[in-house]
């Protein structure tokens, strides 16, 4: 009976009237629930990345817009400060998430060996930073930073017998004292996969190994690594995806400076739109920036795509 | 010299919800040089947890264990010289089946061309050679399997210990693996201690049966030993298929008095029985010792009954009868040539010959 009648309705396509009343009473409810989100979607999401492409080639003025075509990107390419904000948004990726994922790792790999009770612990205390806003702990760290004598770091550096840095100041250490933040930063969701990911490794598998002779360092080569590769690859991409886009800290802390050392392409697009108001500029740059995001992220999947299954 | 020895092991679980649980009492045995020893039991009763004690993963809480000659109290696993089956194979599910099977070789730092012989050597006994850059998930259960015992095998190990390796085999492919792994244990002269909870792979594989209980061993003996001779009622309940029939009852001078019927005892047999003269004694018979009286050339005399049969399962050549004595339910394996009805009272000769006394407050077999 239900096996006809759906049949039926599939034999007959045609457009007529019966036809679009049926498929309302059918699935009318269904579209009426997934209305809402699809309207905030479009409204705030399809809508603003429609206007930025138009934007973009566009020079834009509250009085009128002019087309220029593709003279924003070709602008962007003769612009020495936007490969400069490129490079050093590459260095600040490079150099922080594949060391804060073996940080990540690190931490993950001490916490779970310990109990239960050890382990909540450690694991709220490793999320507490990632629950404090990013302004706030980039305050803390201004102060951690402060280039006389009252900052921690040079507190620290004044006690080992060495000379006073001015972190944030000086054009050589700026980028560097960014990155820096991040290793000291929030690794708690990264513990918290990663501890996951670890407990569904069968224990059987280490005893195995243990008989098999393998030492502490072969199991984490041979079977921890392999098996946490999922986890691995996750993070990665999300910190990539993260870190090309990294505005706050340059914002709080440097403000770009000095002398451009910290500007990023995300700081960039921030300068371009709100300060100087040359929004189709800043649209082009969120392009090549979103463009360069994804073509990475595929090439991550590719090499690092894995196909572990118990 | 591989001989496996326990002495007054035992190891007790502190458990969140059962407190302090003791999983191993007070074991001692020895498993000689090149023997198959099988531990027997129901779920739970303690043979994981000694297999594991050997293997060095689960360290007892008290007692010492020797192998070879040399005491392995505090060795770890790989300082044991002993290879482990797991009951779920424990596989590394990332690596090819070479990569399974050297990863051993491999942390030893042995030579490639030593680990590449061993390796095709074990593939070739064991059928694996078209599957070793194949991946674990890739292959059938029964392969896997047999992946399991090549990793074990290129270790070239004193002892092999296996869990319960063919539970996750279908019935057919049990017993082909039965006859490969009694084969394998010929042809490596190994020691083999074989954990199972089915009592026919015991009786099948083992050159000797421990038989557990609730971490306490119940006997350790060969096979027949074990069906002939069970020292208490566990055991006896425990092996054969079906178990032993228990009927309690009286002995009084050369009869046991059951509520139904008064059973003769041999003459040979009273001595030993002597000093339960008089008092409740648990009767045991196997279902092959229960016999339809159209069977035998002669009539017998004594010791034949006449139930109604409750059911009749055909097992083609046999079947299996059941009926009451009393309040219990016994069951005789009756070769299949004359007919059986159900509901009907047919003649059974119960064979005295191959009866068992227990002691009902103890539980032990009298004499
Ligand atoms: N790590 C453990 N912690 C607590 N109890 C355990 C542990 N391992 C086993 N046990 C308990 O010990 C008993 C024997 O277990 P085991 O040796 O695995 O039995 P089996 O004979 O089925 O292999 C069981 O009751 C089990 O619950
Ligand atoms: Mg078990």
């Amino acid at each position: 009976m239900l096996a006809s009648h759906h049949s039926s309705k599939m034999n007959k396509k045609r457009f007529t009237w019966e036809n679009t009343v049926q498929f309302f009473k059918d699935y009318g409810w269904c579209y009426a629930f997934i209305l809402v989100p699809v309207i905030l979607f479009v409204l705030f999401t399809v809508y603003p990345l429609v206007m930025a492409f138009i934007y973009s080639f566009q020079k834009y003025s509250v009085l009128g817009s002019e087309w220029i075509g593709l003279d924003n990107y070709r602008s962007l390419m003769d612009s020495p400060v936007f490969w400069k904000a490129m490079k050093n948004t590459l260095i600040y990726t490079v150099a922080t998430v594949p060391v804060n994922i073996l940080i990540t790792l690190f931490l993950a790999l001490m916490i779970f060996p310990l109990n239960n009770k050890s382990q909540t612990f450690f694991k709220a205390a490793f999320y507490l930073p990632g629950v404090t806003s990013g302004i706030t702990m980039s305050l803390i760290w201004l102060w951690i930073f402060d280039p006389t004598g009252a900052g921690l770091l040079n507190a620290v550096f004044d006690f080992l017998g060495l000379d006073s840095v001015m972190w944030l100041a000086n054009p050589d250490t700026a980028l560097f004292s960014l990155i820096l933040m991040t290793y000291l930063g929030a690794h708690g969701a990264g513990i918290l996969l990663y501890l996951a990911a670890m407990g569904g490794i069968p224990k059987s598998l280490y005893e195995a190994a243990d008989i098999d002779s393998a030492s502490w360092w072969s199991k984490l080569k041979n079977i921890t690594w392999p098996l946490l590769k999922p986890t691995t690859l996750y993070l990665l991409v999300m910190g990539v995806i993260a870190s090309f886009q990294v505005f706050e800290q340059a914002y709080v802390m440097t403000m770009g400076g000095p002398n451009l050392a910290t500007t990023t392409v995300a700081y960039l697009i921030y300068e371009h739109a709100f300060l100087s108001f040359e929004f189709g500029l800043a649209a082009a740059e969120s392009f090549v920036l979103g463009f360069i995001i994804i073509i990475i992220s595929v090439i991550q999947f590719k090499f690092m795509s894995s196909d572990i299954e118990y | 010299m591989s001989e496996v020895r326990f002495v007054n092991v035992s190891k007790e679980f502190e458990d969140d919800n059962k407190g302090k649980f003791t999983a191993v009492n007070d074991a001692t045995f020895t498993i000689e040089d090149k023997e198959f020893m099988v531990f027997v039991g129901p779920s739970g009763c303690g043979k994981t947890t000694s297999l594991r004690m050997i293997a060095g993963l689960e360290r007892q809480t008290s007692g010492d264990i020797y192998i070879g000659d040399r005491t392995v109290n505090k060795a770890h696993p790989k300082d044991r010289d002993i290879a482990m089956v797991f009951q779920d194979y424990a596989l590394y599910p990332h690596m090819t089946i070479r990569e399974n099977m050297s990863f051993g070789l491999k942390n030893l730092k042995r030579p490639k061309e030593e680990i590449e012989k061993k390796v095709s050597e074990a593939a070739q006994i064991l059928s694996l050679e078209n599957l070793l850059d194949r991946k674990p998930r890739e292959l059938s259960g029964g392969q896997r399997q047999r992946v399991a015992v090549g990793r074990a095998i290129v270790r070239n190990p004193k002892v092999f210990l296996f869990d319960e390796p063919l539970s996750n085999l279908d019935a057919k492919l049990r017993v082909q693996m039965r006859m490969e792994l009694s084969e394998l244990h010929k042809r490596l002269g190994a020691t083999i201690v074989y954990v199972t909870h089915d009592q026919v792979e015991a009786m099948t594989l083992g050159t000797r049966i421990v038989v557990m209980n609730q971490g306490e061993i119940q006997q350790i003996d060969t096979p027949e030993e074990l069906y002939k001779n069970p020292k208490n009622m566990f055991v006896a309940g425990f092996i054969g298929s079906p178990p032993m029939n228990f009927v309690r009852g009286r002995l009084d001078g050369n009869i046991v008095q059951t509520v139904e019927h008064a059973l003769v005892v041999p003459e040979d047999k009273l001595l030993k029985y002597a000093e339960y003269q008089g008092k409740e004694v648990v009767l045991g018979i196997r279902p092959e010792d229960v016999i339809n009286i159209e069977h035998l050339p002669d009539a017998p005399a004594q010791n034949v009954i006449e139930p109604v049969i409750k059911i009749v399962e055909h097992l083609g050549s046999e079947f299996l009868v059941y009926f009451g004595i009393g309040e219990e339910t016994i069951v005789g394996k009756i070769s299949s040539d004359y007919h059986m009805e159900v509901f009907k009272k047919h003649q059974l000769y119960i064979n005295m010959e191959k009866m068992t006394l227990f002691d009902p407050q103890t539980q032990m077999r009298i004499g």
